[in-house]
């Protein structure tokens, strides 16, 4: 592509609430600053904002508040909370390609503490009450509608279905998804500045952590955290001049097919065949032949991890491996993932952090770096439609 | 019987949603259908997805059906729910409906007794203004 990212930065990363003496907009200011410094630019070149999941730091409120002489363009990922965090990479490299922006900075703040807990439906305010049902406010509402009266409030337990039938079809094991929870933690370990630094984990910590929707355990499922992250891209031509190393950006793809619609987060009516999938089989399908690369030419991976069975499952999506041959992959463990720890470990910023740190890897800089490595997939959330980018070291 | 205990959170229902909680309160289960194609869809739209026509109806559905999947809530994301745990969540399989899947509870299990493939029927949970459909061992 015609786009290259240039810019990298991060707040610090703390567990949930952990964040009270600076507001989530004055966080995602300051990761858009830090990530330009980074690149060896200042607000007065940035004309494109894009973000994702309903962020709620508006890009004409930044534009004001970073003082951006001109603002071209903006978006807001149309996928759903993790699904979109690579999509708003990639909308910012078509604006880019486009001609519509020069400078196009992607953004994600989240410091649920201080407003509404993100996803979870009961603790919001719900409205009237009609002949004994809510109201919904909009169509989503209603599509929670068919999950609500039977205890269904969160990704958690849909998601536990779709692996349970993964684990019905295929024989996953919780000891493998416990390689995926390991695994992470251990680079987690390595990186200071994630929230779960200084914590090691073992398989058996794994095993024993409190069920939360069976078959996942408190260590199956992502942080939750406060932080903030960007990324910044520019014309290939422009990034010549970045002072970081700059990172190509070789493909990216976003899709859902037919009946998907929120998938494991909602009725659970999508194709028999896409049912123990993460409904990524298509953008990855598209991602490998618009790149022309192979999964097994990639060096190292970082997968959206809000569960560590969605895991197994998305590496069956990009082909990594054969439909229901996810855990016994993991026990392989020829792919490194997750570098910086994911969501399950380093922080639960909607996954931009694994873009960032897919950065970090292809400039050398990563806490578990991996030797030579050129290629790195970065994927958004498995079980809502999704989006995935694939990442090049610049030669 | 009520399953879950006062305090539980009601649907949230839109004007295409709302037929179907209207005859769940006469203890009818019904699904939307297209009269055109004469197939069901789930979850209900203002269009057919097949034909995209509005020739679409409500039909009773049996309440019979297979477990496809499920799992053991263990964690009280209502402060309600906590004397109910752990409570079991399923997608249901509908043969009767070209094996459309919906979303419930399955009652009077125990975890060695839920599994993939367990038939079911349902059974009317009344609340105050509200039935809601569950389902249990047949």
């Amino acid at each position: 592509m015609n786009a290259t990212i240039v810019g990298i930065g991060e707040t610090r990363y703390t567990k949930w609430g952990g964040i009270s003496d600076q507001s989530e907009f004055s966080l995602a200011c300051e990761a858009i600053l830090k990530a330009l410094d980074d690149a060896g630019l200042t607000a007065d070149d940035v004309d494109g904002l894009a973000s994702f999941a309903g962020d709620r730091n508006e890009a004409i409120l930044v534009a004001q508040a970073l003082g951006i002489p001109e603002l071209r363009f903006a978006d807001m990922v149309w996928l759903p909370g993790g699904g979109g965090a690579p999509a708003s990479v990639g909308h910012a490299a078509l604006a880019i390609e486009s001609k519509r922006a020069e400078v196009v900075v992607a953004y994600r703040s989240l410091c649920q503490g201080q407003f509404v807990r993100f996803g979870a439906g009961p603790e919001q305010v719900w409205p009237k009450v009609e002949r004994g049902f809510l109201v919904a406010r909009d169509l989503v509402e209603a599509e929670f509608g068919w999950m609500v009266p039977y205890g269904v409030y969160n990704a958690t337990t849909g998601m536990a279905m779709i692996v349970r039938r993964h684990m019905h079809l295929y024989g996953t094991t919780t000891e493998q998804m416990g390689l995926v929870a390991v695994q992470t933690r251990a680079h987690a370990n390595r990186n200071p500045r994630a929230v779960m630094h200084g914590r090691p984990m073992t398989l058996e910590d794994h095993a024993s952590s409190p069920m939360v929707a069976d078959p996942l355990r408190r260590f199956d499922c992502c942080l939750e955290s406060d932080g903030a992250a960007a990324v910044v891209v520019t014309t290939t031509e422009r990034a010549r001049n970045a002072k970081s190393k700059p990172v190509e950006l070789l493909g990216y793809e976003e899709a859902v097919g037919p009946r998907y619609g929120y998938a494991g987060f909602a009725n659970h009516n999508m194709p028999e065949e896409d049912y123990t999938t993460g409904g990524g089989t298509r953008v990855a399908s598209r991602l490998w032949e618009s790149t022309g690369v192979n999964p097994s030419d990639v060096d190292v991976a970082q997968i959206y991890d809000h569960y560590t069975g969605m895991v197994l499952i998305a590496f069956e999506d990009f082909a990594f491996c054969e439909r229901g041959e996810g855990g016994p992959f993991a026990e392989d463990g020829s792919l490194p993932f997750n570098t910086a720890g994911g969501s399950l470990s380093e922080a639960y910023v909607h996954g931009l952090n694994h873009v960032v740190e897919g950065v970090r890897q292809l400039r050398g800089e990563s806490t578990s770096q991996v030797d030579g490595a050129e290629l790195c997939l970065v994927t958004g959330a498995a079980g809502v439609p999704g989006s995935a980018l694939l990442l090049g070291r610049t030669r | 019987m009520t399953y879950f205990p006062d305090g539980m959170i009601p649907p949230p229902v839109s004007l295409d949603t709302a037929p179907f909680w209207d005859a769940a309160k006469e203890h009818r289960l019904v699904l939307q259908r297209c009269s055109t194609c004469e197939r069901f869809q789930h979850p209900p739209g203002p269009v057919c997805h097949r034909c995209r026509g509005s020739n679409l109806a409500w039909r009773d559905v049996e309440g019979r059906g297979t477990v496809y999947t499920y799992t053991w809530v263990h964690k009280a994301f209502v402060p309600a729910l906590q004397k109910q745990l752990p409570y079991a969540v399923a997608v249901i399989e509908l043969p009767g409906a070209e094996k459309t899947r919906f979303v419930s509870n399955v009652v009077e299990v125990t975890p060695d007794t839920l599994t993939v493939g367990l038939p079911v029927e349902l059974v009317w949970d009344d609340y105050a203004e509200l039935s809601v459909p569950r389902f249990k061992p047949v």
